[in-house]
């Protein structure tokens, strides 16, 4: 899986574009991503994670998003994914997690 | 497709060859890719408990996956050397954080139980076991 941080986001928010698989073998690299880049950006209050490419979702994966979820909200920051593809979203949604964070399909 | 089987090690980067061999042989056979993707999904899921927990990523240790078709109703084998583990003795909700930590758990579990229409586990002579999950693909 590739992790791309995108440009267009404001001073408060990161942007970031998921291509490839979420999923056992890749959860642990997009948690220890955002963590750092948190870390290394004071202030951000939203992060975004641009969904278009990413065409696979395992529990792993899942379970890596609600724990940044978790993690981030007592430092003011909310997660969210947009554009994602309806293949993730059902897994999502499956879940319950689509009620617990902003999902927005492709 | 009548039967088709894989091989593989108890080892995690076996994960990525096991979904995409299920995708392969379920695209001759289902059209919806949001049903190809739950199956697919449910195998994985039973595949990565056997390798990750049940196997403790031994590569010595050999798993054989079998996809069988029946009419509509696709029978998913998987062939286990670890003592089985009884899925259905998990908690019907996944538990959104686990206690004591902040990872959540029982996902997988939870999706093969909301996918999947059947789940059969019995131990086979010597202590290894056989996973059998029933999916109508028609309905």
């Amino acid at each position: 899986m590739q992790i791309e941080v995108l440009q267009d986001g404001g001073a408060n928010e990161l942007h970031l574009a998921l291509r490839g698989e979420l999923d056992a073998l890749t959860a642990p690299k997009l948690y220890e991503q955002l963590t750092q880049l948190v870390q290394g950006k004071p202030g951000i209050s939203q992060i975004t994670l641009h969904c278009r490419e990413l065409t696979y979702l395992s529990s792993a994966g899942a379970g890596i998003l609600l724990m940044c979820m978790d993690n981030f909200a007592p430092k003011g920051i909310t997660l969210g994914l947009t554009e994602v593809q309806p293949e993730v979203y059902n897994i999502l949604d499956l879940l319950g997690l689509t009620k617990l964070m902003s999902v927005t399909h492709a | 497709m009548p039967k088709t089987s894989l091989q593989f090690s108890a080892i995690a980067d076996n994960l990525p060859i096991i979904r995409h061999f299920v995708q392969t042989h379920l695209k001759s056979m289902v059209s919806d890719p949001i049903r190809i993707n739950q199956v697919t999904v449910a195998v994985e899921e039973l595949c990565a408990n056997s390798i990750l927990h049940a196997n403790k990523e031994d590569p010595e240790k050999e798993l054989r996956l079998e996809l069988r078709l029946q009419g509509s109703v696709l029978h998913i084998y998987l062939y286990d050397p670890a003592p089985p583990y009884d899925i259905h003795a998990y908690p019907a909700e996944p538990k959104l954080l686990r206690a004591g930590t902040n990872r959540p758990g029982g996902f997988g579990i939870y999706l093969i139980r909301r996918i999947i229409d059947r789940i059969d586990i019995r131990r086979r002579k010597g202590g290894s076991s056989v996973y059998h999950m029933v999916k109508d693909l028609s309905a």
